[in-house]
This record gives structure tokens, C-alpha cells and sequence, in this order.
């Protein structure tokens, strides 16, 4: 029973390593320019929760020295991949707007948003 | 007057976001504004560089917070010397577009500085900071100002090509943040100067697969053969000057980033050969498409992707040698690129797809841009007078001192496929007769003032190369010095 419980211990790295394949097969299969937006948008999710399970810690408190407590260091959660994360899903969401921007201006340009219908250069 | 490095990401930034500001109150503000930045910069760099041959590297803590746990700017001579190199280029980028949209409203000009700002500070940024999660903040603002750039104009196919260069960027931050955080929940650090101290305790497997992401991330960026798909359409379709921003300043922050990982970062040996297969498939296979290009811009854009190959091959030997051809090649590339970018766009000037063909008979109709466009073919072939040809002529015998006597056939066939392609287009340029519907474009007096002062700059280095030399050894001999690095970020006591 303990070792089952272990194996739970990481679903949620699967669950992430899952959510970035998810999104990478999106990307490259799909046929939609909307469609390939989600797919990159969930491959960043799945990133960001990988970043979160690295520093997260079962039981731990806030990284926070307060008076009677000051020797907890190793029960607490690392503080620093919740900064980085926070800072990748601000520029997930910028290069996401961009990019529905962008598709916007293909749709008024080609007046589709099939990728095989848009071949003006090369791909 | 000695600046700090932190000055050279605050000062374009800032200006970035003031200029839409001033440009209510005065519209000329938002063309002069980036101008008097990226002199200001150039001036703080060049003096900086000057001060670290006395001083030793600058090493600036930020916040107060020292490494490893804070954030810190490295000015050495290495990080220096691209960091002048770029800002100089974003300075002619500017006096080159200065006019830029003058004839319609003043929007996309405003629209156009902010974003060029915005790319020469991720750029700077990329080269200064020693901070690898900082690094990857820094490639997404190159990134999206450079998505932004390539989308420009709205009538040609450009939001096409913008599309492509997000979708392979996107892919590519996503493998970079993987990369940063395999190597973070192992050494439990992102600064680069502890992760290089750090690297032995790692597993060898996990080293390996991280490497491998960011070879890819970087790679994309750095027009690496499978993964550049996205440069040439972005060449083509972005305006005139942005071109020539792309190849020097961008490209060049994407080699730091790859070239301080490699040679800084990861102790696998096999790195250097990796580099070597991967720089040398660039190289050969880009050039020999470039022949077959039947527009002019395309066709730069190969080439320059295959200039890129070179260098990467360069830094793939590995010895000091190596490096000094490398950081030469890298000089070079960036001043002549530009100025073919440069002079390339007024020779098919409002030509609808730019066929090469376009520019036939330009010699007699725009004598000033031919000749320069001429001056920059022979440079990038590596013609005796100009500068192009002490590069070559250094990762030529860098090659011999390391007995790779295989790599040299190859560089020199490579070479004549350029000579080629580069001859075909001053052959029609001067020998052609000019078309009846073509109509040629006379430079603006600004535009010809950035042209002719790269074209002065190639010839002088062409007759002086000792004016460079002693800054590219500097520059070689710190790559190479790792312990040297390290010691610098991690024993600072300010």
C-alpha cells in the first residue's frame, strides 16, 4: 500500500509531462490556426505545472521566517519556481494574444483559417 | 564617464515606453528619441569596454541581492564586445529608417521605434545577464517585438511569416523553460556562473537531455539547419531594415546564448563536436539553397543563415583560435549583412515579390547603393581589400592548427557556391540592361549615411584588421576562461 501511495506522489509530474504532449500533438497536427494557438497554450500549462511540482513539498508551510519558527528551513516550499511561474504564464498570455492577433490578420487576409489553404510562402 | 551595465537595459526600455508619451506632445520626438538613446548607450558601451581593459570584468549586482541569489549583469570583454557591437547596429538600424513611414501618419513609425527598441534591449539583455531564467525573459522580448517587427506591413503576406516564427518561438520557450527547470531542480540554482560550478554533481543522463533542450530552444532562434524554417520568410517579409536587425543583432544574441551554455555552462566534451555537425549542415545546406534563390531577399537570408553555420563551426573547434575566427566572423557577418540588407532593399525598392532579376541595370540609375552592395558581396566572399577576408582567412588556419584538413575543402567549396550566387546578382546589377518598367528609388540622406559609413568601416577594417584584433583576442581569451567567470560573479563583494 505505502508504494502505491508513493507512485501518487508524481501523477502530477505525468499529469504535466501528459498536458505538454497533449499540446504539442494539438500544435502540430491540427489543421485550425485556432486550434494550434490552444495546442501551444496547453503546452505551456503543462510546463507551469511541472515547474510548481518541482518546488512543491507534501505538507510544507510558507516559505516565511516568523519568530518561533525559524527552524523549519527544510519544511518549507521553495518559493522560487512559483516566482518563474508566475512570471512564464504573464509572457504565456502575451505571446497567446499576440498570436490570436496574428490570426486575426490571416483570417482578414485570407479569408480562412485553414492552414493548408494558407501557402503564400513556403512551408 | 564609466556607466553601469544595468543602464543599458533601463535606458531603451524606458525610452520604449516614453516615446508614445512625448510623441502627443511633439511627433518628431518619437524618431529622434531612439536615436539619442542609442547613442547615448554607444557611448556608456564603448567607454565601459575601454574601462574593463584596465579594470577586469564588471560584474553588476542588482537589488542589492548578491549572486547567486540575485540577479547579476556581467560586462566582460566577451559579453562587452557584442553588447557595442549590437548597440551600433541598432544605431544605424535607426539613422537607416529615420524617414521611415515620414509620408503617412505618425502611428506605425511610433509603432516601429517602440518595437526596435524593445528588440535591441532583449538583445542586450540576452548578452549581458547571468541569470539563466533572466535570459529566457529577455528571448521573449526579442521574440515578441520581433513577431511584432515581422508583421508590419499589412498588405503582404508578413502576418503569414509572423505566424510561423511565433509558432516555432513558442515551441521553443517551452523547451527552454523545460531545460531551465531540469537543470533547476538539480543544482537548485539559475544563476550561470553557479550552474558551471555546480555541473559535475549533475547526472550525465539528465545533462545530456537538458543540453538537448536548449540546443533546441536556442537553436530556433540561432537559424540552426532543421530548425530555421521560420528565418528566411521573416527575412523577406519584414521591412528593409529589420532584416538586417534580425541578422546582427538578434541572431548574434541567440549565439551568445548557445556559445555561453556550450562553453560556460555544460562540461560534456562531445558539446563542441555537436556544434561542429550541426554548424557545418547549416552551412552547406543553406548555401547551396541560396544559389537557387530567384529573390534577392531570400537569398540574403541563406546567406545568412549559412554565415551563421560558420561561425558555429568556428566556435566548434573548439581552441582559442577557433573562438577568435568565430568572434571575427560574428564582427563581420553583422556589419556587412546589414549593410547588403541595407543597400539590397533600395535596389528592389517597391518591386512587388523582389525578383533578383529586378535589379538589372541598377548600377547606372543608383551608382552610390551599387557600389556598396558590390563592396559587401566582395566582403562576404572574402575578397582581399575588405574585411570579409581576414575572418575567413583566421577560421582557415584555425582549421589547419587543429589538422582538420577536411573542414577546409569543405569551407572553401562552400565558399565558391557564394561566390556564385553573390556574382550572379553585381553581374546583373552592372552588365544587364534595365528594364522599362522598373523604376529605381534614390536613398534617402539618411539611409545613404548608414550605408556608407558600414562601407568605410569594412574597407578600413579590410586594410587595418590589428584595429579589431586586439579586442577580439580579449574577447576569445575570456570565453575561454571559464574558472575565470566564475570566480568574477561568484566572489563579488560590493
Amino acid at each position: 500500500m505505502e508504494k502505491y501511495l508513493e507512485i501518487l506522489n508524481y501523477t502530477i509530474y505525468g499529469a504535466a509531462i501528459l498536458l505538454l504532449l497533449i499540446g504539442l500533438y494539438g500544435a502540430l497536427t491540427k489543421k485550425s490556426l485556432i486550434k494550434i494557438v490552444l495546442g501551444l497554450s496547453i503546452m505551456d500549462s503543462g510546463v507551469h505545472l511541472l515547474m510548481i511540482a518541482i518546488g512543491y513539498l507534501k505538507n510544507g508551510t510558507a516559505p516565511i521566517f516568523s519568530p518561533g519558527h525559524e527552524n523549519e528551513m527544510s519544511k518549507m516550499v521553495d518559493p522560487v519556481p512559483q516566482a518563474l511561474v508566475l512570471t512564464a504564464i504573464v509572457i504565456g498570455f502575451g505571446v497567446t494574444a499576440v498570436a490570436l492577433a496574428l490570426v486575426i490578420r490571416l483570417y482578414k487576409h485570407h479569408n480562412t483559417l485553414r492552414i493548408d489553404e494558407i501557402k503564400n510562402l513556403k512551408w | 564617464m564609466v556607466g553601469t551595465p544595468v543602464l543599458f537595459i533601463v535606458i531603451p526600455l524606458l525610452a520604449a515606453f516614453i516615446i508614445p508619451l512625448t510623441g502627443m506632445v511633439w511627433k518628431n520626438s518619437i524618431r529622434i528619441i531612439p536615436g539619442i538613446v542609442l547613442s547615448y548607450m554607444l557611448v556608456l558601451s564603448v567607454s565601459l569596454l575601454w574601462h574593463i581593459t584596465e579594470t577586469g570584468t564588471v560584474v553588476e549586482v542588482i537589488a542589492g541581492w548578491k549572486p547567486p541569489i540575485g540577479i547579476n549583469l556581467v560586462f566582460s570583454p566577451f559579453s562587452g564586445f557584442l553588447a557595442t557591437l549590437m548597440i551600433f547596429l541598432g544605431l544605424l538600424v535607426w539613422a537607416y529608417s529615420y524617414k521611415f513611414k515620414r509620408s503617412i501618419d505618425s502611428e506605425p513609425a511610433l509603432k516601429y521605434f517602440i518595437l526596435l527598441m524593445l528588440l535591441v534591449t532583449g538583445s542586450v539583455g540576452i548578452v549581458l545577464t547571468g541569470d539563466i531564467f533572466n535570459m529566457f525573459v529577455f528571448i521573449e522580448i526579442v521574440g515578441i517585438s520581433g513577431y511584432g517587427l515581422t508583421s508590419f506591413y499589412t498588405r503582404r503576406d508578413s502576418a503569414e511569416a509572423a505566424f510561423k516564427y511565433l509558432f516555432m518561438g513558442s515551441i521553443a520557450s517551452t523547451f527552454l523553460l523545460l531545460a531551465i527547470m531540469i537543470i533547476y531542480s538539480q543544482l537548485g540554482t539559475l544563476n550561470i556562473a553557479e550552474i558551471a560550478d555546480k555541473m559535475p554533481m549533475m547526472d550525465n543522463k539528465l545533462k545530456v537531455i537538458s543540453l538537448i533542450f536548449f540546443i533546441l530552444a536556442i537553436g530556433i532562434e540561432a537559424e540552426v539547419f532543421p530548425l530555421n524554417g521560420w528565418a528566411p520568410d521573416v527575412y523577406t517579409q519584414a521591412p528593409g531594415p529589420i532584416g538586417a536587425a534580425f541578422a546582427g543583432i538578434v541572431v548574434k544574441s541567440a549565439i551568445y546564448a548557445s556559445v555561453r551554455l556550450v562553453y560556460t555552462m555544460f562540461d560534456l566534451s562531445g558539446a563542441l563536436d555537436l556544434f561542429m555537425i550541426l554548424g557545418l549542415f547549416t552551412f552547406i545546406i543553406a548555401e547551396s539553397t541560396a544559389l537557387r534563390q530567384e529573390r534577392l531577399k531570400r537569398m540574403l537570408a541563406y546567406s545568412s543563415i549559412g554565415q551563421m553555420g560558420l561561425v558555429m563551426i568556428a566556435f566548434g573547434i573548439g581552441t582559442k583560435e577557433g573562438v577568435f575566427a568565430a568572434l571575427f566572423l560574428i564582427f563581420n557577418h553583422a556589419i556587412i549583412k546589414s549593410l547588403l540588407f541595407f543597400s539590397g532593399s533600395y535596389l528592389v525598392y517597391n518591386k512587388k515579390n523582389k525578383y533578383i532579376k529586378h535589379v538589372n541595370g541598377m548600377g547606372k540609375y543608383l551608382p552610390i547603393t551599387s557600389v556598396l552592395f558590390t563592396i559587401g558581396a566582395f566582403a562576404i566572399i572574402g575578397l582581399p581589400p575588405f574585411a570579409g577576408f581576414w575572418s575567413k582567412l583566421a577560421i582557415l588556419s584555425a582549421a589547419a592548427d587543429s589538422k582538420m584538413i577536411v573542414l577546409i575543402a569543405v569551407i572553401l567549396i562552400v565558399s565558391i557556391l557564394e561566390a556564385v550566387y553573390y556574382l550572379r546578382v553585381i553581374n546583373r546589377i552592372y552588365f544587364f540592361p534595365k528594364k522599362e518598367s522598373t523604376e529605381a528609388q534614390k536613398p534617402t540622406i539618411n539611409a545613404l549615411i548608414a550605408m556608407i559609413s558600414l562601407g568605410i568601416i569594412i574597407i578600413v577594417i579590410g586594410f587595418y584588421p590589428d584595429l579589431i584584433t586586439g579586442i577580439l583576442d580579449r574577447a576569445a581569451t575570456d570565453l575561454m576562461d571559464k574558472t575565470g567567470y566564475i570566480k568574477d560573479i561568484l566572489t563579488i563583494n560590493n
